[in-house]
């Protein structure tokens, strides 16, 4: 009470003390700002004059205009990412034009002045929670598809694993560690304030055959990289508490650019790549093959010397390809003292290195701000449409028992040929002439005709935008309106000929699945900021938000068409008899918040912040709708204590304790799990007679309990500046407990269902995070800088409710029905690999593993069948740590920058050489990797999960390196234009033996580490320009 | 606006006014809208209001029984015996264990074939039970005529009692729940969970119709109910006991008291009013029980009802067992699984008619007629014996063609024909059972005949245990009935097959007669108490 009452007399004390300026005459203040190294003008610098809300943008050649300053001395601060933020003051005469020409020092990369935290912007220095900052033109290097690429290897803490080199596929993106087994541990996405609602914007991949779902695209795809000012990630509770029910795994705010009044700019940017498979696998060729099997005809018989063909085929070649990408991006803006306005145009095509695949995306945005009345009123316009067109690797990735594109590459006899001599795609048992022929191998297909003859594309619309008024109620009161909206609509279109083998099958096969997202956002803020006393800095940040989501879906699919002809632009020409059922789905649900923030700095030294946020969401139980997330932290810059002074040595320039706590939540379950659904599907009906009777399923048992998952975190951080800042960097240390987590449990029977989502268990993250940025050398035109990050985290399931483990990290592949490679269980991290130990290969070519005595089949502590007693813990797929190091070399007009990631420690589990490096594929007709020939296991012998095949995942890669050169004006009258050279996933140094052990592929709940026949990662090089006019 | 926005900037009370008055306005329509409707599923609440809608409800308790097929029928009825067995073929099938575990009886409480298998299957028979007792609670409330709810409760209570006869052979005693709430209940003791099915039969058996129209075929009848009492009463020796039940002598039906007297004249009084009731008939095409169209066998008491469709209701024998080259479907090839022992193919004599049920010798393709070669083009030859159960070869092992293939079907769980639980002929045997532990031989033997002569006549054979242990195997392979069969004879345990890492006589774990408890099940509800033995 005593806290509250006294807040409450600083609030009223801070309303008595504000002063209402007086409107005499105004003059003007206009001037440059450069780049203290070359004098160039310094574009979209922040000009603001202290004390007051004006302020603007620098144009392209870093003039400024600054009208309505109140006579008097004033203070002009310009700030720009990248470089120390600068002060001068001014006189401004009543009717005078005063002239403030401003050098910038470039500064660390990473480091910016002002940093965007969710609903505002805070001083870095003010801020006391964990937030990693970055400016996206520093990181824009090679080919960007999307804004989480910009982040990787840049800011510690953060984990970003690519699902496959696919062309807009998903990424798995961490912030300090996955909290969650159940629920999503994706972040938040706030762009230009308004949540990005991450949901598979796709429809699911068809599941006939082989076609089986792919992995959920990214939700940034339809976002230009090139629109994109700044990137903020908020790490801790007392960072993301103000987002409350979703903070729980980070938050990623994204602004974009925004226009300068004044003079009308452009910029054109274009770069083509070429990108080519990374890493073979490593498969037996033709003549390799051949001669084994003629080498073991005992066993395989001579049939299978009889079966093999004369070609000489690289499977794993005629399926990939050298892919283009390119990017052209069209900038302007310009507009008055009044009217901002930045509009942009994209156009990006991107090949994948597997044939007939890849990604086109179209895009605009317009960001425009007009102010009025004497700039107290701002209203803003934020809008982007895109269209992308998303062409996929049909059956990609995982495969079925039937076998996806990648299973078939690998087992796909390479003495077979691509095609026949009459030019068709050749099919195993297809006899020369036949068009239209059901393969006999039924799961062995030829991959490039995969590729190339089934259509599996999904044209996406997305609209992205809000509409927002800030109104300058007092000089320390504003209120802001934001009204956003995301809607997505896609159409996944698939088709698999008749004269395809897939499709003959099914006499063809077309599917059209319609899905749209809408996405509305509604938040009312109200910011004050009173100023009474030089000393103090206080500001309230109140609101009210609420969000409704709204999914919807439609999708029909036919088979058995007389004709290719149609495609999938005539499903009714199918045959109804023997087609699935259509389906349609319609999901909503609501978040509503209120929301506070407070944040107080005393003269510099001592910056306190609490955050009090209240959320309730119609996906939980009625009572456990709402649930408060507090944080509070503050922060110390020692630095500043004259008593310090002395203490800290000289070249010391900051430093600074943070220290936060505060809880987050995780919202992320379906809508609809707490209640009792009955749906009505061909699950359900039955056929009375032989006619079907459409039934009743209950769907789901619901959990009238449901109740938000929660994170309490605790963080410690440390800032540190030497050399008057040229060296920066922070360490922080947390520790994030999640209990209540959401699980999907056996609930006791009868019931109608055998699980549903509880809130059970819990689980424990602690990390260490470090960061360090500097000017490394600086001398003439020669300047290099760098920046550094380490991360080690640790991560405990500390309890799982009633049952003992749960199994996770399903086995994939040929003979691995119910093997699971992980387990979650007490005590161990989520992605500890759980199965029997390997010893060698006996002399009957069969393994051997590490038993039990007194497990069934256990001699001597050896057996060849290991039970379920036989099992250890194997390893976990966490890193020990992780680096990430990036220079930027400047030597006269050139400029050069790479980035190296490495992780070091952890396993990854090679399921793709546990189910193909096996000699016993040959037994089917079917090709194996190369490793196989060197191993003793005998023909036949099946694959058994076990440490074996549990590799070192330690890595190091140089993720980019490219070099520019900035045109000399004289060439270019006048224009600044820089080319470049770049080249991405140079190198990769590990001794694992897959593809790449950065990998992900989703077996089970929150499995991590396993690598199956993920779409192959590329290497690539681009050469670009970059054009101001 | 632009007017409002002016004013509102001239003072205080205004600016309060125009500004704050709306936003306040806006929280509070929208905090008060946090109630989630669902748009494409109905809840209890909102269900079941129409004729239409209570069908529906039905159809889905009825459509609970599909899985139970595949899990309780086929993988633990006749995989844990030697009916059946799933050898690791190379890479195929090994699958972490889980059918050879269950062949040579190592299974454990957490082994992988536990967990997914005897997990599975409790869970999808007390979904069952779950369904019905929901539907039960809903026609109950319904405003239906009296005669209409009789008949339907009936159904559905034959129903329930059916997932609760398959619960107890598997497990013993289970949780006795026939409300609708979730809520942990122990496990009642197997005896009551007996005298429960019991009552339910007899009580429900009343209501049924001797036989719907051809528009319900398969739906619940009093044959139903007096064949699952039939089949009840003669395993009373094992099902109605808590214990005591023997794992290496016969557990006969002779001396155990239910309603009405001795379970074996009870078996023999059900059995006989299936067979008088003048609805069914022995089907003289024996294999006419398991066609395609076998939905107009006159023999067939109780079917899982299949349809070829493409939202795959149908069945999936085929697939299990076939080789990948001897059909195609629009799911692709069949998987090449499920195959019989040598000791157990050699069973069925030369004469007897029902031998032809085996594929053996060349295999054919089921869509042209013509011999097939293995993967890797040599000729598929299947052969009686499994040299090696953990590497046998892709021919290795006879083939069940019992319900054969539908060449056509768009998926692979579209196999039209019904999946058999009762057919007349079971009635016979079960009759001649009990009236051979009853001490009426000669109608036991009448009534063996009536079975055994219309394949093999020219062998015949005297009425007696192993006689009939033996019939019930030349009769009902891969129709489920195995695991009961050898448990009720004291054999489940003790047979032994020459296959090399095949199963052992394992009379001392007489513990192996019920399945385990998952520990899924144990954690979700800790009243349930472990079998012993696990």
């Amino acid at each position: 009470m005593a806290l509250a009452r006294s807040v409450f007399s600083a609030i009223t004390a801070a309303m008595c003390f504000a002063s209402v300026v007086g409107a005499q005459g105004t003059g003007s203040v206009r001037g440059r700002v450069v780049d203290s190294t070359n004098s160039q003008g310094l574009p979209n610098v922040s000009v603001l004059v202290e004390g007051t809300q004006l302020g603007t943008l620098t144009r392209s050649d870093g003039s400024f205009d600054l009208g309505g300053v109140t006579a008097g001395s004033h203070v002009i601060r310009a700030r720009r990412i990248g470089y120390a933020a600068r002060t001068v003051t001014v006189n401004v005469t009543a009717g005078g034009s005063t002239t403030a020409d401003i050098k910038l020092t470039p500064q660390s990369t990473v480091l910016t002045e002002v940093v965007v935290t969710g609903y505002g912007t805070q001083r870095r220095e003010a801020i006391t929670g964990s937030v990693a900052s970055l400016d996206a033109a520093q990181a824009d290097k090679g080919v960007i598809t999307n804004a989480t690429q910009l982040v990787q290897g840049r800011v510690s803490g953060v984990e970003i694993i690519q699902n496959s080199g696919e062309p807009g596929a998903g990424s798995q993106i961490r912030i300090r560690g996955g909290t969650s087994i159940s629920a999503s541990n994706d972040p938040l996405y706030v762009v230009d304030g308004v949540p990005l609602q991450n949901e598979q914007t796709v429809a699911g991949a068809a599941g006939i055959g082989s076609i089986n779902p792919a992995l959920a695209r990214n939700p940034l795809n339809s976002i230009n990289p090139d629109d994109i000012e700044s990137i903020s990630i908020l790490k801790d509770a007392s960072a993301t508490a103000i987002y409350g029910s979703r903070g729980a795994n980070g938050v990623i705010l994204i602004q974009t650019k925004r226009g300068a009044g004044g003079v009308s700019e452009m910029e054109y940017e274009t770069y083509v790549g070429a990108a080519s498979p990374a890493k073979t696998l490593g498969l037996l060729n033709g003549d390799e093959y051949r001669a084994f099997v003629k080498a073991n005809v005992a066993k395989l018989g001579q049939s299978a010397v009889d079966a093999l063909g004369p070609a000489n085929t690289d499977w794993e070649k005629e399926l990939t390809r050298t892919a283009l990408a390119t990017n052209h991006n069209l900038a302007f803006s310009g507009g008055s003292t009044q009217t901002h306005y930045r509009a942009s145009l994209n156009y990006f095509d991107e090949e994948g290195v597997v044939k007939a695949n890849g990604l086109r995306r179209y895009q605009g945005r317009l960001n425009a701000a007009h102010y009025a009345w004497n700039q107290k009123l701002r209203l803003g316009l934020n809008i982007m449409a895109s269209r992308v067109n998303n062409t996929f690797s049909p059956s990609e990735n995982t495969g079925g028992f039937l076998g996806g594109l990648f299973t078939n590459m690998v087992i796909y006899n390479p003495t077979f040929p691509v095609r026949r001599a009459d030019g068709a795609y050749y099919e195993m048992g297809c006899p020369p002439n036949v068009q239209t022929c059901v393969p006999s191998a039924q799961d062995v297909r030829n991959p490039v005709a995969m590729a190339e003859q089934l259509m599996d594309r999904a044209p996406e619309t997305r609209v992205l935008g809000n509409v927002n008024a800030t109104v300058q109620i007092f000089d320390d009161l504003s209120a802001q309106t934001t009204l956003g909206a995301d809607n997505t609509n896609s159409d996944r279109q698939t088709f698999a000929p008749r004269s395809s083998a897939v499709g003959a099958a099914y006499g063809g096969y077309a599917r059209q699945a319609e899905r749209s997202l809408q996405n509305t956002n509604f938040q009312q803020l109200l910011t004050y900021t009173p100023r009474f006393g030089v000393n103090h800095e206080f500001e309230i940040v109140g609101g009210y938000e609420y969000t409704k989501n709204d999914v919807q879906g439609f999708e029909a699919q036919m088979q058995g068409f007389i004709t290719d002809a149609f495609g999938v632009d005539n499903l009714g020409a199918g045959t109804q008899a023997s087609s699935p059922v259509p389906i349609s789905y319609h999901d909503e649900s609501q978040l509503v918040s209120f929301f506070s923030r407070a944040n107080y700095g005393y003269a510099h030294k001592y910056y306190l912040t609490g955050v009090l946020r209240r959320d309730g969401s119609s996906r939980l139980a009625p009572g456990h709708q709402w649930e408060v997330f507090p944080a509070i932290s503050g922060s110390w810059r020692l630095s500043e204590e004259s008593f310090m002074r002395d203490m800290l040595p000289s070249s010391m320039s900051n430093l600074s304790i943070r220290l936060g706590w505060g809880k987050q939540g995780n919202q992320a379950v379906q809508p609809y799990q707490t209640q009792l659904l009955l749906r009505a599907d061909p699950g359900a009906s039955y056929p009375f007679g032989g006619t079907i009777v459409n039934g009743l399923r209950a769907a789901q048992v619901g959990n009238p309990d449901l109740k938000w998952e929660t994170a309490a975190q605790t963080n410690l951080g440390i800032d540190y500046g030497f050399l008057n800042d040229r060296i920066t960097g922070s360490l922080e240390f947390y520790q994030k407990d999640t209990k209540d987590l959401l699980l999907d449990v056996a609930v006791p029977q009868p019931a109608v269902v055998s699980t549903r989502i509880e809130n059970v268990g819990s689980l424990r993250n602690r990390g260490i995070e470090a960061s360090m940025d500097g000017q490394l050398y600086r001398s003439g035109k020669t300047t290099l800088s760098g920046g550094l990050t380490f991360t080690a985290e640790r991560n405990k399931v500390t309890n799982i409710g009633g049952v003992k483990f749960i199994n996770t990290g399903g086995v994939s592949g040929q003979g691995q029905s119910n093997q699971y490679s992980q387990r979650i269980m007490v005590g161990e991290p989520i992605g500890t690999f759980f199965g029997p130990k390997f010893l060698f290969v006996n002399a009957q070519g069969q393994q051997v593993f590490a038993c039990k005595t007194g497990s069934p089949d256990c001699s001597n502590g050896q057996t060849t069948n290991p039970s379920d007693e036989d099992k250890v813990v194997l390893g976990s797929a966490n890193p020990n740590f992780t680096v990430g190091l990036r220079n930027n070399l400047n030597w006269h007009n050139f400029d050069a920058s790479w980035l190296w990631r490495g992780e070091y420690g952890g396993k990854v589990f090679n399921n793709t050489a546990l189910v193909y490096a096996s000699k016993s594929d040959a037994t089917q007709g079917r090709n194996f990797l190369k490793s196989a020939l060197s191993m003793p296991d005998a023909i036949g012998e099946p694959a058994k999960f076990s440490s074996r095949w549990v590799e070192d995942r330690t890595f190091t890669r140089l993720q980019n390196l490219t070099v520019g050169y900035l045109v000399p004006t004289q060439y270019t009258a006048g224009r600044q234009t820089r080319v470049y050279v770049s080249g991405d996933n140079l190198l990769l140094i590990t001794n694992y033996t897959g593809y790449d052990p950065e990998v992900y592929v989703a077996s089970g709940l929150a499995s991590r580490g396993i690598d199956y026949l993920v779409y192959p990662p590329s290497r690539r090089f681009t050469l670009g320009a970059r054009v101001q006019f | 606006m632009m007017n409002l926005l002016k004013r509102s900037v001239g003072g205080r009370r205004a600016w309060l006014r125009y500004v704050l008055a709306p936003a306040l306005l806006l929280v509070g329509q929208n905090c008060t809208s946090l109630t989630e409707v669902p748009h494409d599923a109905l809840t209890p609440e909102t269900a079941f209001k129409t004729q239409a809608e209570i069908l529906a409800g039905v159809a889905g308790v009825y459509a609970g029984l599909r899985p139970t097929e595949w899990v309780g029928f086929m993988t633990l009825e006749d995989l844990t015996t030697d009916a059946a067995v799933v050898p690791t073929r190379g890479n195929d099938w090994y699958d972490n264990g889980q059918w050879l575990d269950l062949h040579r009886q190592t299974w454990t409480a957490n082994s992988a074939g536990e967990l997914a298998f005897v997990d599975g299957a409790w869970n999808d028979l007390f979904s069952g039970v779950a369904k019905s007792n929901l539907m039960i609670d809903v026609i109950s409330k319904s405003g239906l005529s009296q005669a209409g709810k009789d008949s339907t409760l009936a159904e559905l209570r034959t129903l329930r009692a059916w997932y609760y006869y398959m619960l107890q052979d598997m497990f013993g005693g289970v949780p006795l729940v026939t409300t609708t709430e979730l809520k942990q209940t122990a496990r009642s003791p197997r005896d009551s969970v007996f005298k429960f099915l019991e009552k339910e039969l007899l009580d429900s058996r009343q209501s049924l119709p001797d036989k719907w129209d051809a528009g319900n075929y398969g739906r619940v009848t009093k044959g139903v109910a007096n064949a699952i009492l039939a089949s009840l009463y003669l395993n009373a020796g094992v099902f109605d006991k808590n214990s005591g039940w023997s794992a290496t002598a016969y557990n006969s039906c002779k001396g155990v008291a239910v309603t009405g007297g001795d379970a074996c004249a009870g078996a023999i009084a059900a059995a006989s009013a299936v067979i008088n009731s003048g609805v069914y008939t022995l089907n003289p095409n024996w294999y006419q029980n398991f066609s395609l169209d076998n939905k107009s066998s006159p023999e067939n008491i109780f079917v899982i009802v299949h349809i070829s469709d493409a939202n795959g209701i149908g069945g999936s024998w085929p697939m299990r067992t076939l080789h990948y080259n001897q059909l195609n479907t629009g799911w692709g090839a069949p998987w090449n699984g499920f195959a019989t022992i040598a000791e157990s193919y050699n069973q069925f004599s030369s004469t007897d008619d029902r031998r032809g049920m085996w594929l053996v010798g060349q295999g054919k393709s089921f869509e042209t007629g013509q011999a097939v070669n293995d993967r890797n083009g040599n000729p598929l030859i299947f052969t009686p014996s499994i040299a090696d159960l953990d590497k046998a070869s892709e021919g290795e092992g006879v083939r069940f063609n019992k319900f054969p293939p539908e060449p056509d079907a768009p998926t692979g769980q579209s196999h039209p024909n019904d999946f058999t639980i009762f057919r007349l002929s079971e009635m016979y045997l079960i009759k001649a059972e009990a009236e051979l532990e009853a001490g009426n031989t000669a109608a036991a033997q009448a009534d063996f005949n009536t079975i055994h002569n219309r394949h093999d006549a020219a062998n015949p054979v005297t009425v007696s245990r192993d006689a009939i242990l033996k019939e019930r195997l030349l009769e009902f392979s891969a129709e489920g009935k195995r695991r009961t069969d050898m448990i009720r004879m004291g054999k489940f345990l003790s047979w032994t097959e020459a296959s090399a890492h095949g199963h052992v006589n394992k009379s001392t774990e007489a513990f192996r007669l019920l399945f385990p408890i998952s520990s899924n099940q144990l954690g979700s509800n800790p009243l349930l108490t472990q079998n012993p033995g696990y």
